[in-house]
C-alpha cells in the first residue's frame, strides 16, 4: 500500500496563476479520497503533481515518504495512475484496445495476460465488445470511461481520476462507483475529485475540500457535509448533498448519504 | 493606423498584450512577408547560397525572437521527409554516374549527395520559417491585421490557419507525450529516450489532426464563421515607415531575385 | 414559435445506424425543453440535428423535418442557422476557436463574426460575462483554464450570440454546484422573456425538476416520453431508461418499498 503527501505544496503556472497555495495532505495507503471544491480551485493541479506531469514550485511531494522531485514520470507511472478531466487530452490510439493496452505494455505486461487485463479494464466500463473500434467513434462519456479503463489496466497501487462522474448518466456513475470501491477493497490508494456531491458522499471515505488553492475542510463525509460546515463550503462553491441538507432540515443529524437519510428516517418510525 | 498599434478605447486594455522583444514586436504582415520571402529564395534561387542564406537569416530571427529552443520539434519533424530525400536522391539520382561507391545494389552517386543535400536544407529552411512566423505571432494577429488590409476573410483565415498550426502541433505534441509518460513511456533525460519517444507520436499526430477538423468545423460554424458581414476591428498592431519599405522590398526585391536566378545570372554563387 | 423537429431520423456519414430515429419534438420560445437519457442515447446528436449543424456542416442523412419558427434548416446557410439557434457542445475545449489570446476576444469571436459594431460587441461580451458571473476570467488565455471554467467561457461565447434558441448538451457537466445553480438561474432569466427557447440536455434532474416546463426523454434514438417536468421525472420507467430520477423522487420510492412513511415536507 502506497501514501502519498505533500508539504506545503506551492504551484505557479507559467502565466503567474498561484493555482496551490501552501497544501499539506496525507493520505494513508489504501485510503478513499475524494477532492471537491470550486472550479479553478486547484484540484487538477494538485493531483498531477503526483506522478510528476507538474513539479512543485515550492514545498514537496512525497511518494511512501520518497520525494517524487527526482523520479521521470514514467518511472511514477509505474506506482501513480492518473486520468484526465479532459478524456481528448489523453487518448491518442487508433483503436480503443490498443488505447487500454498502451500503459500496461510499456508496463512490461505482454501476451495472455496483456490481453486479459485490457479485456477486463474494458468489460469494467462496459465497452467489452468494442475493443477495435476507433475512440473517436465514441460518445464523449464513452471517452471518459476509455480513459478510465486504460488507466485501471495498469494495476497501478495508487489510482487517481479526475472527474470521472462527467457526463455519466446512471449506469456510467454506478460503473465509476463499483470500480473505485473494488480498487479501494483491493488495498489501492484512490483519490478523485468530483463535483458531484451524492457520488462523493456515498462513494469516498474522506472528503478534502479546496479553496483557491488551500485545504478548507478535511474530514468523513459525516463530518464535512453536516450543517455547521456548510457556510465555509458555500465560500468555496460547494453545496452539501441533498440526502445531507434534508436530513438537517428533519433536524436528523448529519445524513450525507441516501441511504443514511433512509435509516434516519426509519429510526424516526415515521412520525416527523 | 498607429506607430504603436492599441484597441479602441471601448476594449478592455487587456485584450492587447503589449509585445515583447524586437522580433515579436513587428506588424504580423511584416512577418508574413518575410517568411514568404524567406520560403520562395529557399527554394527559388538555385545552388547552395539561397536555402543557406535564408536559414542563416531564420534562425538569426529565431533566436533574436527568444524562439530558439522551441525550432527543435519542427526539425524533428521534418525527418521522414528529410530522410526519404536522402535516400532516394543519393542512390537513385536519375542519370547520375559519379559514383561514390559501389555495394551491391547500392551505387550513390555525387551529384545525388549534393541535390538531396540541398533540397533538405531548403526544406529545413522552410519549416523553420514557418515556424518562426508561427512562434512570434498572435494566433488571431494576422486574420485581424490582414482583414484590417482589407484582404477577404476566408483568404485570410486560410493563411492565419497555416500559422496558427505551427502553436497547435505543440501544443497535440506536449499534450501526447504528457499522456504517453503518465502511463510509462519514458521521454525524459538521455537524448536517445527523447528521440524515441518521438517515434509513437507520428501516428496520433496525424489522426488527431483529421478527426480536429471536423469539430473545428463544427464549432467555427456554429459561432456564424461565415457570415459574409464585415468583423469589427479590435486589435491593430504596430506598424511604422520603416517596416512600410521594408515589406515594399521584399515584394519587388523577391520576384527579382527570383527571376535573375531563374535566367542564370546567379551563376556565380555556389 | 418554435424550434420543431417533425419525424426526424438521423444517421452520420458512413454509417446506417440510425442514431434518431422519427423524432417529433419542438421547443417553444420561453420553455426550457429538458432532455435526459442513457450514454449513447443519442442526445449530443439530437443537439446538432437540431442546432442544423447535422447535416448542413457535418453531413449524414437526415430524414424529416427541422425547422426554426417555421423556417427549414434544410438549405439555410450555416452562419444563419448560428444567428437563430445557438448550440454548446458537450466538450467545451473544442467549442473554442483557438485563435484568441483573451477570454474577452473568444467572447466577442461570435459577435464580430455577424458583423456588428463594436459598440454592440463591447455590451454584448460584458453582458455574457456578468451574466455567468465570470468577469474575472475576461483577461485570461481561453487555452489556459480549468475545466470548469472553460466550460463557462463556451457558455458564455454562446449566449453572446443572442440566438433566438439555445441547444445545451450537458452544459453544467464540469460546473460546481454554485455555478450549476447560476446557469440555471441564468436559463430561467433567459426564457422568462419570453424571447428565448432552450433545449437543456442534463443529467442532474434534480436541476431540470427546478427548472425545466418539460421534460424529453430519449431512448436508444426514440422518444419514449415527453411532458411536463414533474410528471416524466416521476415516471415509474425512468430508471429502466438509464435515468436517475431526482433524489426527492428516489427517496420516496425507496420509503413506498421499505413501507416507511414519509415525513410531508420529505415526501
Ligand atoms: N495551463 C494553465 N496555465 C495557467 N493557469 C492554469 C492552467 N491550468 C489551470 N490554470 C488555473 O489554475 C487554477 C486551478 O486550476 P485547476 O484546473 O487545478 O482547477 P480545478 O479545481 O481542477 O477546477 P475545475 O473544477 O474547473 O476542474 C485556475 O485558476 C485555473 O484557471
Ligand atoms: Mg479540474
Amino acid at each position: 500500500m502506497t501514501s502519498l503527501a505533500t508539504e506545503s505544496l506551492v504551484f505557479v503556472y507559467p502565466d503567474g496563476t498561484r493555482a496551490l497555495d501552501g497544501v499539506s495532505l496525507q493520505i494513508g495507503g489504501g485510503e478513499a479520497v475524494g477532492i471537491i471544491g470550486q472550479n479553478g480551485s486547484g484540484k487538477s493541479t494538485l493531483i498531477r503533481h503526483f506522478n510528476g506531469l507538474l513539479r512543485a514550485t515550492e514545498g514537496r511531494v512525497l511518494l511512501d515518504g520518497q520525494n517524487v522531485n527526482e523520479r521521470h514520470v514514467a518511472e511514477l507511472a509505474r506506482i501513480v495512475a492518473v486520468t484526465f478531466q479532459n478524456p481528448d487530452r489523453q487518448i491518442f490510439a487508433g483503436r480503443i484496445g490498443s488505447e487500454v493496452a498502451f500503459g500496461p505494455r510499456n508496463l512490461g505486461v505482454r501476451g495472455t495476460d496483456l490481453e486479459q487485463r485490457v479485456e477486463e479494464a474494458l468489460k469494467a466500463v462496459d465497452l467489452g465488445p468494442r475493443g477495435a473500434a476507433n475512440p473517436y467513434d465514441l460518445g464523449f462519456s464513452q471517452r471518459k470511461l476509455l480513459a478510465l479503463a486504460s488507466v485501471i489496466a495498469m494495476e497501478t497501487p495508487v489510482v487517481i481520476l479526475d472527474e470521472p462522474t462527467t457526463g455519466q448518466d446512471a449506469r456510467g456513475l454506478e460503473r465509476v462507483r463499483s470500480i473505485v470501491r473494488r480498487l479501494v477493497g483491493a488495498g489501492r490508494t484512490v483519490v478523485v475529485t468530483s463535483h458531484d456531491m451524492r457520488f462523493v458522499a456515498e462513494t469516498m471515505e474522506r472528503v478534502v475540500v479546496l479553496r483557491d488553492g488551500q485545504v478548507i475542510l478535511d474530514g468523513p463525509p459525516e463530518e464535512v457535509f453536516a450543517a455547521d460546515r456548510w457556510p465555509l463550503l458555500g465560500t468555496t462553491h460547494v453545496e452539501a448533498p441533498w440526502a445531507a441538507q434534508e436530513g438537517a432540515r428533519l433536524g436528523l443529524g448529519s445524513t450525507p448519504t441516501e441511504a443514511s437519510l433512509f435509516t434516519a428516517l426509519q429510526a424516526w418510525g415515521g412520525q416527523v | 493606423m498607429s506607430e504603436t498599434g492599441g484597441v479602441p478605447e471601448i476594449v478592455p486594455e487587456f485584450v492587447l498584450p503589449p509585445p515583447t522583444g524586437a522580433y515579436r514586436r513587428l506588424n504580423p504582415t511584416t512577418k508574413l512577408l518575410i517568411a514568404l520571402a524567406e520560403a520562395l529564395i529557399a527554394f527559388g534561387v538555385r545552388g547552395w547560397s539561397g536555402p543557406v542564406v535564408v536559414l542563416a537569416i531564420v534562425l538569426a530571427s529565431g533566436a533574436r525572437a527568444g524562439v530558439g529552443a522551441r525550432l527543435v520539434p519542427f526539425l524533428l519533424a521534418t525527418i521522414p521527409l528529410v530522410a526519404s530525400i536522402l535516400l532516394v536522391n543519393t542512390f537513385l539520382y536519375p542519370g547520375a554516374t559519379d559514383r561514390i561507391f559501389v555495394l551491391g545494389p547500392l551505387a550513390p552517386t555525387w551529384t545525388g549527395l549534393v541535390f538531396a543535400g540541398q533540397a533538405t536544407l531548403r526544406v529545413i529552411a522552410f519549416a523553420m520559417s514557418a515556424a518562426v512566423l508561427g512562434l512570434t505571432t498572435g494566433p488571431d494577429e494576422l486574420v485581424a491585421d490582414l482583414e484590417r488590409r482589407g484582404m477577404g476573410r476566408r483568404t485570410a483565415f486560410v493563411l492565419s490557419a497555416t500559422v496558427r498550426s505551427v502553436p497547435r502541433v505543440l501544443e497535440r505534441v506536449r499534450e501526447i507525450t504528457e499522456a504517453q509518460r503518465a502511463r510509462g513511456l519514458d521521454t525524459e533525460g538521455r537524448i536517445w529516450r527523447r528521440v524515441r519517444g518521438l517515434v509513437p507520436l507520428a501516428g496520433p499526430l496525424l489522426f488527431g489532426a483529421l478527426t480536429d477538423v471536423e469539430e473545428q468545423t463544427m464549432a467555427l460554424e456554429a459561432r456564424g464563421f461565415s457570415a459574409p458581414a464585415r468583423r469589427a476591428v479590435i486589435r491593430t498592431f504596430p506598424d511604422s515607415t520603416p517596416q512600410r519599405a521594408l515589406r515594399l522590398l521584399l515584394a519587388a526585391g523577391t520576384p527579382l531575385v527570383l527571376l535573375v536566378s531563374v535566367i542564370g545570372m546567379l551563376g556565380f554563387l555556389p | 414559435m418554435s424550434l420543431s423537429l417533425r419525424s426526424v431520423t438521423y444517421r452520420y456519414a458512413g454509417s446506417s445506424r440510425r442514431v434518431l430515429r422519427s423524432l417529433d419534438l419542438s421547443i417553444e420560445r420561453g420553455e426550457v425543453l429538458g432532455v435526459v437519457g442513457a450514454n449513447d442515447a443519442g442526445k449530443s446528436t439530437l443537439c446538432l440535428v437540431a442546432a442544423g449543424l447535422a447535416p448542413t456542416t457535418i453531413g449524414g442523412r437526415l430524414d424529416g423535418e427541422v425547422a426554426i419558427d417555421g423556417a427549414p434548416s434544410a438549405g439555410a446557410r450555416p452562419h444563419e442557422l448560428a444567428q437563430r439557434c445557438g448550440v454548446l457542445f458537450q466538450n467545451p475545449v473544442t467549442q473554442l476557436s483557438g485563435t484568441t489570446a483573451t477570454v474577452w476576444e473568444e467572447i466577442a469571436f461570435g459577435p464580430r463574426n455577424l458583423g456588428l459594431a463594436l459598440e454592440a460587441i463591447v455590451e454584448r461580451v460584458a453582458w455574457a460575462l456578468s451574466l455567468l458571473n465570470i468577469d474575472v476570467l475576461a483577461p485570461r488565455d481561453p487555452a489556459r483554464l480549468s475545466g470548469g471554467q472553460a466550460q463557462l467561457v463556451a457558455l458564455a461565447s454562446v449566449l453572446a450570440l443572442r440566438p433566438a434558441y439555445l441547444v445545451l448538451d450537458e452544459p453544467t457537466s464540469q460546473l460546481d454546484p454554485q455555478g450549476t445553480q447560476l446557469a440555471g438561474e441564468a436559463f430561467a432569466r433567459l426564457t422568462r422573456s419570453g424571447e428565448v427557447g432552450i433545449l437543456l440536455v442534463e443529467h442532474k434532474t434534480d436541476l431540470l425538476e427546478r427548472l425545466a416546463d418539460r421534460v424529453a426523454v430519449l431512448a436508444e434514438g426514440e422518444l419514449v416520453a415527453v411532458g411536463p417536468a414533474a410528471g416524466v421525472l416521476a415516471d415509474e420507467r425512468l430508471e429502466a431508461w438509464g435515468v436517475d430520477p431526482p433524489a426527492r423522487v428516489r427517496l420516496a420510492r425507496a420509503a413506498e418499498r421499505a413501507g416507511v412513511q414519509l415525513p410531508v415536507s420529505a415526501a
